[in-house]
């Protein structure tokens, strides 16, 4: 088991304090393995992003323990932490995804950049990622000249061009068709089998749920469920 | 750094024209304001310029040398040979344009109506002419033909007050060399015309005249001398201290320290200025910014999702602000060079004239391109402007991820 990209322990997070406290987590253990083809569901308020959040290292727990590849977010500073996600975290959030002034190729470039990868390569990188998506052609619209299933899958080209150890999709597909929804998942599903990406994807979406390979259900703050398919 | 600002700068001027509106607002406050303090600065430099030039070339010269003890005691005691040998010399020099002597001694002035205290100066006209505007200032009459002219040149104002006037005769007494009094009738031959305060003090004559008047030899008062543009003062001063240890030599800022001090105050003046001025701009490019950072407190939070630290979310803001400030003092500093050029030929103020004199302002006013403090209130404003942008920077580093991702669905 040591081999988890994600381990949660005894995970709790609680907003605000008093009358008012939210229990959004309660004591959650979880591991996310290398490969693992994961959808979290459950009823809304049941913490599905609260968890994303953790495990993305976009939040620390307010007890128990994250540790992603080896280090335990309760540690880290900001800078820190920016830098775990930087290097280890690809996220797809369900909207807004990408840099309104910056073209498609932009908003790819801009993550090597953070990376301080050459010019050359980041243009390199960028085109190929952006044909493997299906947005050849494309590479020059800004966000507002693509459609909602194009910026998603800008976004997924985006969170996979820096070859991180995880992809976090949090209601990728909320505002989507189902004809871009079934494309948009296919697409993550490929990814997964072929460039052995790790996937976690947060969803109410029966039609993401038919190709997940691990299915955890939360409810209340605790995992309900959490069984391997197939 | 340098890569931070490569890969930063042209996201910071795409971010600029998101909000063409309020872009172009920050240049205005910034390009306007900046045109103020610019333009305002020469102006003034120019009217302090000409006003100190018109008081300088009435009497007092850019410096003079009198005999130790006259300033205290003016009179025919403490008067001194004219200049010869090493001083004579240094009075040749090509740092000094022209110089002249006069005899300038206590008296007073006396008409069929009134008598009135005046200073007597006696000159040689073609000297003076080169160092006093005076002599180019007469409306009546003629100004003196040379050194023993004996008719008098008097002010407008002191004519009107003496109820006499041009081709009438005045009467001048004073205590002559001998420790009597002397006692003279002089011809009005002219009348002058400048402030009110000097045609009522100071009544010319010719120095040769004004000596056998006084029953003296050859002595002299004092000798004014000017200095070309550009010279500098203090050097010219040294070198005649030097060759005339025993005498008292002044610039004109120890001869008039009330018009050193108006000269001071009003370079100080445009500080003030400055300060309102950047005040101002202070308060709109905080507003527009934190307004700017405030939309965008959702990219903030994905910029620092995808792993860019709060640090050079704080750099790239800031860049953008040194940019839009930038641009502004461009702008600014266009405009400004734009109006000097186009007054540079002088602002005609004749139509004040009357009201200048009274504060001794010149009546045409040259404003001059200068370079030095057109850079350093430039950089001034940039750099106070980047700093205040600070503020609506930090909050946008201050940004929250995970609120910001929260505030999307
Ligand atoms: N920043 C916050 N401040 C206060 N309460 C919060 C905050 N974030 C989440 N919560 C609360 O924590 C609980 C879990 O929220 P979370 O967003 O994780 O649920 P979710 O499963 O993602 O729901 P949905 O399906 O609606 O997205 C909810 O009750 C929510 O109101
Ligand atoms: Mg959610």
């Amino acid at each position: 088991m040591t081999d988890a990209i994600v381990s949660c322990r005894g995970v709790s997070k609680i907003f605000g304090s008093g009358e008012l406290a939210v229990h959004a987590l309660r004591e959650v253990d979880l591991e996310i393995l290398p490969g693992d083809f994961a959808t979290l569901a459950g009823p809304s308020g049941s913490g599905k992003t609260t968890l994303l959040n953790m495990i993305g290292a976009l939040d620390t727990p307010s007890s128990g323990h994250v540790v992603i590849d080896g280090q335990d977010l309760g540690s880290l500073s900001k800078a820190q932490l920016s830098d775990l996600r930087l290097n280890k975290v690809g996220f797809v959030f369900q909207a807004y995804n990408l840099i309104p002034v910056l073209s498609a190729r932009e908003n790819i470039e801009f993550v090597l950049e953070l990376h301080g990868l050459e010019r050359g390569e980041r243009r390199q990188r960028a085109t190929d990622i952006l044909r493997e998506v299906g947005l050849e052609g494309m590479e020059d619209r800004r966000p507002a000249q693509l459609s909602g299933g194009q910026q998603q899958r800008v976004a997924v080209a985006r969170a996979l061009v820096s070859r991180p150890r995880i992809v976090l999709a949090d209601e990728p597909t909320a505002n989507l068709d189902s004809r871009t929804t079934g494309e948009l998942v296919q697409l993550m599903y490929r990814l997964n089998r072929e460039m052995g990406t790790t996937f976690v994807i947060g969803t109410h979406d029966p039609r993401v749920m038919e190709h997940s390979k691990r299915h955890i259900e939360l409810l209340d703050g605790r995992i309900a469920s959490d069984e391997r398919i197939g | 750094m340098m890569n931070t600002i490569r890969i930063f700068a042209p996201l910071a001027w795409r971010n600029l024209w998101r909000n063409p509106r309020r872009t172009l607002i920050t240049l205005v406050v910034v390009s306007v304001g900046l045109w103020s303090v610019l333009a305002f600065n020469s102006f003034l430099n120019a009217w302090t310029q000409a006003s100190k030039d018109t008081t300088l070339q009435l009497l007092l010269g850019q410096g003079q040398i009198h005999a130790a003890g006259y300033m205290d005691d003016p009179g025919v005691e403490t008067l001194m040979p004219p200049p010869s040998d090493g001083l004579l010399k240094a009075l040749g020099d090509k740092r000094i344009n022209a110089w002249a002597t006069r005899l300038v001694v206590p008296s007073v002035v006396q008409s069929e109506y009134k008598t009135l205290p005046v200073m007597i100066v006696g000159v040689d006209p073609k000297a003076e002419g080169r160092v006093s505007s005076i002599p180019g200032k007469v409306v009546e009459g003629r100004y003196l033909n040379g050194p023993d002219d004996d008719g008098v040149v008097i002010g407008r104002h002191l004519a009107e007050r003496l109820k006499t006037g041009l081709g009438r005769r005045v009467i001048l007494m004073s205590q002559g060399a001998d420790g009597l009094l002397a006692e003279q009738s002089f011809d009005v031959v002219g009348l002058y015309d400048v402030d009110q305060q000097t045609e009522d003090y100071y009544v010319f004559t010719g120095r040769t005249a004004g000596q056998k008047f006084l029953r003296l030899k050859d002595e002299i008062a004092e000798i004014v001398f000017t200095i070309p543009k550009d010279q500098d003062l203090a050097p010219v001063i040294r070198s005649l201290k030097a060759v005339a240890p025993d005498m008292d030599v002044r610039s004109w800022k120890q001869l008039s320290p009330f018009l050193a001090a108006t000269n001071s105050f009003m370079s100080g003046f445009i500080y003030i200025w400055l300060s309102v001025v950047f005040t101002l701009m202070a308060i709109g490019i905080v507003n527009t910014q934190l307004m700017a950072v405030f939309e965008r407190t959702h990219e903030f939070g994905l910029l620092q999702a995808l792993g860019m630290k709060p640090r050079l979310v704080l750099i790239m803001v800031t860049m953008e602000s040194t940019l839009l400030i930038g641009l502004g003092v461009l702008i600014g500093m266009a405009m400004a060079a734009a109006s000097i050029w186009v007054t540079s030929d002088g602002i005609d103020l004749s139509g004040f004239a009357r009201g200048l004199e009274l504060v001794q302002g010149g009546q045409v006013l040259y404003p001059k391109f200068d370079a030095g403090s057109f850079v350093l209130f430039s950089l001034v404003i940039w750099i106070l402007g980047i700093v205040v942008a600070l503020w609506p920077a930090r909050r946008a580093s201050k940004c929250s991820p995970v609120e910001a991702m929260r505030m999307a669905t």
